[in-house]
């Protein structure tokens, strides 16, 4: 049944919502606001809604203009209120680029990194550049037979050249004899390891604690040196001099200067020391007056790096070797001295007393 | 060694500065570690005469000095008591003047007298280490007032601290450097003859007969006036021991006064590190100083029996040395023995009862060629370092015994004014047998790497004395001089050649390396790898000492059964550490008490395990110790517990094994918490243990607060990778999850792991996991209670899950919870 007043009650209605809708939404301030007036327009409650309701009472000629008139009116709130949000959500991501920036200094959140300690990073520094170069890795006992670190390795017995060596002894164990237990003082013994183990050619470092009896300002009872050493045929010192040069100008820097001077270690002849360019004057930089007040290396430009050699024929002996056939070099450095000189650390005693606030440095 | 390069260029004159001899000596192997130029601080001290000398008005042991430096008189007061009489000539600082000591002298007011000046004393000037007195000038000294100290006392010199290395006992004395000098500036070095006693005697009756002698005259460049032989009870020379003594020469001196040395002898003296003593004495450091050779003086009127018996002491046998210590003797010990008993450690030190006195006149001078290896056990038996032991146990040129007799004999009859034995008694018990090596040009080629010419060889050989025996065309061989025991085979010529030619002169090459197929073995990559896990993870790398003291051991509860040291720096450092728990866990406590709120260590090293093979087991152990407290700047700071050791334990291993590990209960060891500890887990075996520190070991060790600690064995865990091998890939799914969570309430009996693993069992493989999201425990929750949270995520790799399969399962998974865990489902 038709209800004339219907149709004026929808057309009002209509009429009313068509006049105030666009206004009303576009004064929404933000999306809830906005989604709220909009919902009173077309949400279940809403008003254009509630007009729909009467369809049924519209007479039927008049349905289907009226109704596509509502639809229509649909149509365009739907299309306001989508030009609105668009507009309120571009209002909000301006006011989010224009506004103000967040506090880029508070704290990160994040769990870092803790640190290695600075022997194992100049340790593996100095690791990279040899197994680049083609050397393997090897390790040995920190505790060692007496003949392995000394017998082996050439040292004469009850000679002085073990004077540098201040022994622990193990318990029982005071002795020079070849079976005597003690910490190895230096990690040459992987040589001797090694050697008996395998055959050349070889080409190996060994990094690792020793021990020796002393303790002051510059001495540690522990500290770590690296053993390097290669066997083949036709082993030359001019290949030493060439590895070693290569691995210090890597190490440090690539215009250091490297000079070779004559030395003794019983395992190696022709023994020697390598000093190169004071690292603190930076005296390849040849800045004279800057070198005559260093004083790292005393004003020479120099400072002493590291001991190498030829290996001693009688090593190769002692290890079943034909001195005849293969000949080869080694080298050992202090893992510390290097680890001092690179990060400028300048107490030997710091790299053992694990400060976190020294560690946290590296 | 310090030596004088004044007195080097006396001996081997070249014509290079200081630097340049030092910088060739050092790329030689003789390295210059320190250089101090002598006589130069002394600009201001000039020689002065005394005018006038009076006591000091008003102090009683000063006297008032007016001297006349050259220019003008000054007025000084002095506190010496030598002050000589006017005329007599002092060493004066002038006002302005600046001491080696850095004092500046001012002038001064000394009991109301103004003093200008100061007159000096050696050890002021650091010329001597006579501080005695003021420095008198002596009278054969022509130098007039007001010439400069340093010129007219002749003090200019350069003394070299040279670290020798001990295969070089030839370079412990000048003569031996000066020769590597030669050497080294191809100028040659001949040793130069003696100069000669002013008056020698026909030694005669002086040696008992038949005594091997040798005779010094032909040894000394001067002709001496010939005196009477003095009336002397016979001397003679018995070895015993002709393996530790091969060689042993006397020489004889008559008639000297012991007596201050001169001023040039005391300066020398003074600037190589000895101090002066007697005219006698100081010629026998004077001759060691130059030839490297020890000599001892006998006073011969204390010669028991005029007799020198070189043997090994008897087990227990003692003796007095002359620092006035008494010394028991082994039988390995060899002793100088007179008459009736010992007079002196072989080669050591000498006996207090036949030291050179005041009142000695005949001295027997010995120098003698020991066996090092024995000198070297005596003098670290008897803990007694001498320069004498030092060069002995080196080895010294046993050829050069009748030169360096000649050289003390007439040194000591100079300074003591007594008259030398023109022969010296010279015993060879085991004769010098020079070495015979081979050396072929060829093989030093291939060895360093650069041509090495015969002729090159020859002369660098013959330049260091070796004599040449043989040469073909491709070896040579040559025979060691005495005085280098270093040198017995063809890789000691090669460094020779080598060394003498420069290493700098060796070329630079690349050597053809062969990597191994092998490579670095896997368990040290599989370390490093661990080490980088661990420092990702957030923790700090520590390197403690391999030692520490058994106390430590035993506060901590681990194997206090450890490998101890025979000879401990201290007791703190005494045994070698069975675990890494006592030095990670004092290097958290130390980090505390420097302020550190938040401790993160870890330490990846070795312990060591007593064993019955030859040498201890070391193994490889990763420890981690958390301390104090985990802190966000937005979520406030808490202690660190367990479960931030697990979380560490899990994000270390799961970096290395893409799976972390899991935590169950198991026997933990005793210095963890035993309700707060668990074994760590990896596929189901065991890879070590994390937990709280047990509150008493951590009270006894005296920890800050509750430390958390863990444990990894890296073998074990490097096993369990190498059984493991690579991460496989796994296919995505192809269907999709569906996530339910199931809430309960629970007896804290049950372990959340336990009852997820039941739940994950019961879901007929359908839950791809059950993760716990939620721990609650408060209000509304009884005592002994908690709630727990899961979420199940369920998964049918085969096709979608409907709801209703999932509604199905999930009901089995509460009523599996209720039934086995009396869990009440919230």
């Amino acid at each position: 049944m038709a209800e004339p007043d219907a149709v004026q009650t929808f057309e009002d209605g209509l009429g009313e919502i068509r006049g105030a809708y666009a206004e009303a939404l576009r004064a929404a301030g933000d999306e809830p606001e906005l989604r709220l007036i909009n919902g009173r327009y077309v949400g279940p409650q809403g008003e254009l809604t509630k007009l729909l309701k009467l369809m049924p009472k519209l007479p039927g000629d008049r349905r289907r203009e009226l109704g596509q008139a509502a639809n229509a009116l649909k149509q365009e709130i739907q299309a306001t209120f989508d030009e609105a949000l668009e507009a309120i959500h571009r209002h909000a991501r301006e006011a989010e680029l224009t506004g103000s920036a967040l506090d880029v200094t508070l704290p990160g959140r994040w769990q870092m990194p803790g640190r290695l300690h600075p022997i194992t990073r100049v340790r593996n520094d100095v690791l990279a550049i040899f197994v680049s170069l083609g050397f393997d890795v090897a390790d040995g006992p920190e505790v060692e037979l007496y003949e392995n670190c000394f017998d082996k390795l050439g040292f004469p017995p009850d000679h002085p050249a073990t004077d540098e060596h201040d022994t622990f002894f193990i318990q029982g164990h005071r002795s020079a004899d070849a079976e005597s237990v003690l910490l190895r003082t230096q990690t040459s013994t992987i040589q001797i390891r090694e050697m008996m183990k395998r055959q050349p050619p070889l080409a190996i470092v060994s990094p690792g604690a020793v021990y020796r009896r002393d303790d002051d300002a510059t001495h540690s009872p522990m500290f770590f040196q690296l053993e390097g050493f290669l066997v083949d045929e036709d082993v030359t010192f001019a290949e030493l001099k060439g590895v070693l040069t290569l691995f210090l100008r890597r190490l440090f820097d690539e215009h250091i200067a490297v000079r070779f001077r004559a030395s003794y270690f019983p395992f190696v002849e022709p023994g020697g020391e390598v000093d190169m360019s004071c690292v603190f004057c930076r005296a390849w930089e040849g800045d004279r007056a800057r070198t005559a007040q260093c004083r790292v290396c005393k004003g020479t430009g120099w400072m002493e790096i590291l001991g190498c050699g030829m290996i001693h024929p009688v090593v190769f002996e002692n290890v079943g070797y034909d001195p005849e056939k293969y000949t080869g070099f080694a080298f050992g450095m202090g893992l510390d001295r290097i680890a001092m000189l690179k990060y400028g650390i300048p107490n030997i005693k710091l790299l053992y007393e694990n400060d976190v606030r020294f560690l946290s440095r590296f | 060694m310090l030596v004088s390069f004044r007195w080097l260029q006396e001996l081997c004159p070249v014509d290079a500065d200081v630097a340049e001899v030092a910088r060739r000596i050092s790329l030689a192997g003789l390295e210059v570690e320190a250089m101090e130029e002598k006589g130069r601080d002394l600009s201001g001290v000039v020689i002065a005469e005394v005018r006038t000398r009076s006591p000091h008005p008003k102090r009683d042991k000063l006297t008032l000095v007016t001297v006349f430096d050259g220019e003008d008189e000054h007025e000084v007061v002095c506190g010496a008591t030598n002050v000589p009489e006017p005329g007599g000539r002092i060493l004066f600082a002038r006002s302005g003047a600046v001491l080696p000591n850095g004092i500046e002298i001012v002038p001064r007011t000394v009991g109301g007298v103004e003093s200008n000046g100061m007159i000096c004393s050696e050890d002021e000037l650091e010329i001597g280490s006579d501080a005695e007195g003021i420095f008198v000038v002596d009278s054969n000294n022509g130098a007039l007032p007001g010439t400069s100290v340093a010129d007219a006392l002749d003090l200019h010199d350069v003394i070299l601290d040279i670290g020798l290395t001990p295969n070089r006992p030839d370079c412990l004395g000048h003569v031996g450097i000066a020769r590597e000098v030669g050497v080294l500036f191809g100028v040659g070095y001949k040793p130069r003859k003696a100069a000669g006693p002013q008056r020698a005697f026909a030694a005669g009756g002086s040696f008992q007969p038949g005594e091997p002698t040798t005779r010094l005259t032909s040894l000394w460049d001067t002709e001496s006036e010939t005196v009477g032989t003095p009336e002397l009870p016979a001397v003679s020379v018995e070895i015993a021991d002709g393996d530790r003594c091969p060689r042993y020469g006397a020489a004889l001196v008559s008639g000297v006064k012991v007596a201050p040395s001169p001023f040039w002898l005391r300066y020398r003296l003074h600037n190589l590190g000895l101090r002066a003593l007697s005219n006698v004495v100081d010629a026998t450091n004077l001759i060691l100083l130059e030839w490297g050779h020890p000599i001892h003086g006998f006073d011969l009127d204390r010669l028991r029996g005029s007799k020198v018996v070189v043997r090994r002491a008897t087990e227990g046998e003692k003796m007095p040395t002359l620092d006035g210590i008494e010394r028991t003797f082994t039988s390995d010990d060899l002793l100088i023995c007179d008459g009736e008993g010992p007079v002196a450690v072989a080669g050591v030190m000498g006996g207090l009862e036949s030291e050179i006195r005041d009142e000695t006149t005949d001295v027997l001078i010995e120098c003698a060629y020991f066996d090092p290896r024995s000198i070297r056990r005596t003098s670290r038996r008897l803990g007694l370092h001498t320069d004498s032991s030092y060069r002995f146990e080196r080895g010294v040129d046993p050829e050069a015994i009748p030169r360096v007799l000649a050289s003390a004999a007439s040194l000591i009859a100079e300074l003591g004014g007594g008259a030398a034995a023109t022969t010296a008694i010279d015993r060879v018990a085991t004769a010098h047998e020079s070495k015979s090596i081979r050396f072929r040009p060829m093989r030093a080629a291939q060895l360093l790497g650069m041509p090495v010419s015969t002729d090159e060889s020859l002369r660098i050989l013959e330049s260091l004395g070796c004599r040449i025996a043989e040469q073909s065309d491709d070896a040579i061989t040559a025979e060691a001089p005495s005085w280098r025991p270093d040198l017995s085979r063809e890789v000691d010529l090669i460094e020779e050649v080598a060394r003498v030619h420069g290493y700098e002169e060796i070329p630079t090459a690349v050597p053809r390396v062969h990597p191994s197929e092998t490579g670095t073995p896997g368990l040290l990559k599989f370390i490093d790898a661990l080490r980088d896990a661990a420092v990702a993870s957030g923790l700090y790398e520590a390197v403690n000492y391999g030692f520490l003291s058994l106390d430590d051991l035993r506060k901590a509860r681990v194997p206090a059964d450890a490998v101890a040291l025979a000879n401990p720096l201290s007791e703190e450092r005494s045994v070698m550490r069975t675990s890494l728990l006592p030095g990670l866990t004092a290097a958290a406590t130390r980090a505390q008490r420097h302020g550190a709120t938040e401790v993160r260590l870890f330490e990846l090293a070795r312990t060591f395990q007593p064993s019955d093979d030859k040498l201890p087991r070391e193994d490889t152990v990763l420890a981690i110790a958390l301390a104090g407290h985990r802190s966000d700047w937005i979520g406030g700071e808490r202690p660190f517990d367990l479960y931030d050791g697990k979380g560490v334990v899990q994000a270390v291993v799961d970096r290395v094994f893409s799976q972390a590990p899991e935590l169950v209960p198991g026997e933990m060891p005793s210095f963890l918490h035993p309700k707060r500890s668990a074994v760590v887990t990896l596929a189901s075996r065991p890879i070590g243990f994390v937990g709280e520190i047990h509150p008493d070991v951590g009270d006894d060790l005296g920890l800050i607060g509750r430390v958390i600690y863990a444990e990894l064995d890296v073998p074990v865990l490097y096993a369990l990778a190498e059984e493991l091998g690579p991460t496989q890939a796994r296919g995505l799914p192809k269907f999709p999850a569906v996530a339910r969570d199931i809430a309960m309430l629970v007896r804290d009996q049950y372990s959340a792991g336990e009852i997820a693993e039941a739940l994950r069992e019961a879901s007929k493989g359908l839950a791809e996991s059950v993760r716990l999201f939620d721990l609650y425990r408060g209000d509304q929750i009884p005592e002994g209670h908690r709630s727990l949270a899961f979420r199940v995520t369920y998964r049918d790799p085969e096709g979608t899950l409907t709801d209703k399969r999932v509604d199905k399962v999930h009901a089995l998974l509460a009523e599996v919870a209720s039934d086995r865990f009396e869990a009440t489902i919230r």
